[in-house]
């Protein structure tokens, strides 16, 4: 018989040692047959840090953010979340902690077949939350996204920049304490990408460490974020914005 | 928002994607359960026929002469030496004539030219209850055909032999049914929920990355699997039901039927089945999942 209740969450900020919530050492993936797609890569990211990972296509970005969520496991090196190797985690405390990591993926990851708030609410429903509370967060959600209209609209009916706001709801339906974005404003203008990146900075505000993985530069330019640049699988450079 | 809200939604999603090859699965199930049932049925009642006409089974030594009350002690102790018996009744010639005009009844009379002595002399033997396999029967009957004076050993050996025959045939049947049953239902169910899982493996995959926990993933389609065992095994029997009714009905009177007391299941056996249709589909279910899960 499952348990009901999650008496142990290994993403809560007690649990975090020394406030870090993404740890990197030394971590590489290779493919078959010599494909480097990382190398080397050591990097912190604190809690509650809005944190840049920028690079032209192919750099690792991708990779990166797949390692970081247990989508992909590394060559070599240590990967720790919230103070756990997350690749060494299984079962229901691996899942604990992904109920605690939204994903907006690049390439949505969205069912096809089911209406937009079906897809949001698919990340709260296996956290067990309230259906009440689950409608009320969806709607909310669709109405800071302006795609209230789309409600019950299948997702395989909205146009490209529709689907990718809806990945990015799904990803922060759940109130994750981590967030890992992947171009979140590649199809979109500037007035949703504007829009997009505002729910992103008030759930930064709230307490959630966002990574977001990007080659659009006009959403890290301003603010006072780290930046890391990524080239070739290897990191070019890690700075921080001072404007 | 409960872990079985969730779950019986998507168990009932499930079953709304894939109604047509959970059709398919709950009628073979129902099919494979009837089968088996039947044979199991048909079996059952042949046991208890044969349990009923053993109640009457006796062997009849012939003699050639009637035996002196020193010979009867002898052959009673001969007897009792092979084998336990319930009773050994010596019947004389006289007797013997005497239990046929009573049998005769009205038409006594045919044997009124007959001499008195002209039926031999028998020994009736009842073998112990526990001692009547037919096995055991034949070697007894071929030990008292080996007494002296012995002429003769009947039991209704013809009828006896078939009858453990087709029982033993019946036990063939029933255990190929019932791995029939066992392999069709695991398989199909398994194949099912292999189909369901191809079906919405993106799903599945994406319910794993925002973090459903295995429980959460499988229960439904193990609740699938023992959905289909219970109603499969529901109709299969309810079938099986409505055919012995139909048989009871066509065939009430005294024919056959009457012989063999032909009864349904007790309540017992009902739910033995509907656990075993249950448990099988589970299983089918469970060996699906599981290799999802390991991916």
């Amino acid at each position: 018989m499952p348990k009901l209740v999650h008496n142990q969450d290994p993403i809560e900020p007690k649990d975090i040692p020394g406030n870090t919530m993404i740890e990197m050492i030394k971590v590489s993936r290779t493919y078959a047959p010599d494909i480097k797609a990382l190398s080397d890569i050591s990097f912190t990211v604190d809690t509650g840090e809005l944190f840049f990972l920028i690079g032209r296509s192919g750099a690792g970005k991708t990779t990166l953010l797949k390692l970081i969520c247990n989508m992909d496991t590394p060559s070599n090196g240590l990967i720790e979340v919230a103070g756990y190797n997350i690749h060494n985690l299984k079962g229901k405390k691996l899942a604990h902690l992904r109920q605690k990591i939204g994903v907006a993926y690049q390439d949505f990851k969205l069912l096809s077949d089911r209406t937009v708030a079906e897809n949001i609410a698919i990340s709260m429903e296996v956290s067990y939350k309230k259906p009440r509370a689950i409608k009320q967060r969806v709607r909310d959600l669709l109405e800071q996204l302006q795609l209230t209209d789309k409600h019950d609209a299948l997702t395989g009916d909205l146009s490209r920049g529709e689907q990718q706001r809806i990945t990015l709801a799904r990803s922060v339906a759940n109130s994750p304490r981590l967030i890992l974005v992947d171009e979140p404003t590649g199809n979109l203008d500037a007035a949703t990408t504007e829009r997009v990146m505002d729910l992103l900075t008030r759930c930064n505000k709230a307490g959630a460490t966002i990574v977001i993985a990007t080659h659009d530069s006009s959403i890290y330019k301003d603010g006072n974020h780290r930046v890391m640049e990524l080239r070739s699988g290897k990191i070019h450079s890690l700075s921080r914005n001072n404007r | 928002m409960n872990f079985w809200f969730a779950v019986f939604r998507q168990a009932g999603r499930n079953l709304r994607q894939t109604w047509t090859s959970q059709l398919m699965t709950f009628l073979t199930v129902s099919l494979s359960v009837l089968i088996f049932a039947f044979f199991y049925l048909i079996y059952t009642n042949m046991i208890g026929a044969g349990d009923r006409l053993s109640d009457d089974l006796r062997l009849i030594v012939y003699l050639e002469d009637d035996p002196g009350p020193e010979m009867q002690e002898q052959l009673r102790r001969k007897i009792n030496n092979f084998d336990k018996t319930e009773s050994i009744q010596f019947i004389s010639k006289f007797k013997a004539y005497e239990r046929f005009a009573e049998q005769l009844g009205e038409d006594s009379d045919v044997l009124t030219d007959m001499p008195k002595d002209f039926l031999p002399a028998s020994i009736e033997v009842v073998p112990l209850k526990s001692l009547r396999g037919y096995n055991q029967i034949k070697l007894f009957s071929e030990y008292l055909a080996t007494l002296p004076g012995s002429e003769k050993v009947q039991y209704g050996q013809e009828w006896v032999e078939r009858f453990y025959y087709f029982t033993r045939l019946i036990t063939i049947v029933v255990l190929l049914s019932g791995a029939l049953l066992i392999l069709t239902a695991t398989f199909m169910v398994a194949y099912t929920i292999r189909l369901t899982i191809m079906g919405r493996h993106e799903e599945l995959e994406l319910l794993k990355l925002v973090g459903a926990t295995n429980n959460y993933i499988r229960t439904p389609f193990l609740l699938e699997g023992i959905i289909q065992g219970f109603m499969g095994s529901i109709l299969g029997l309810s079938a099986l039901y409505v055919l012995f009714q139909w048989i009871s009905l066509h065939f009430a009177g005294p024919g056959l039927l009457n012989l063999f007391n032909f009864t349904f299941f007790p309540p017992m056996v009902i739910v033995s089945i509907l656990l075993g249709s249950i448990g099988l589909c589970t299983i089918g279910s469970f060996t699906s999942i599981q290799k999802f899960l390991k991916i």
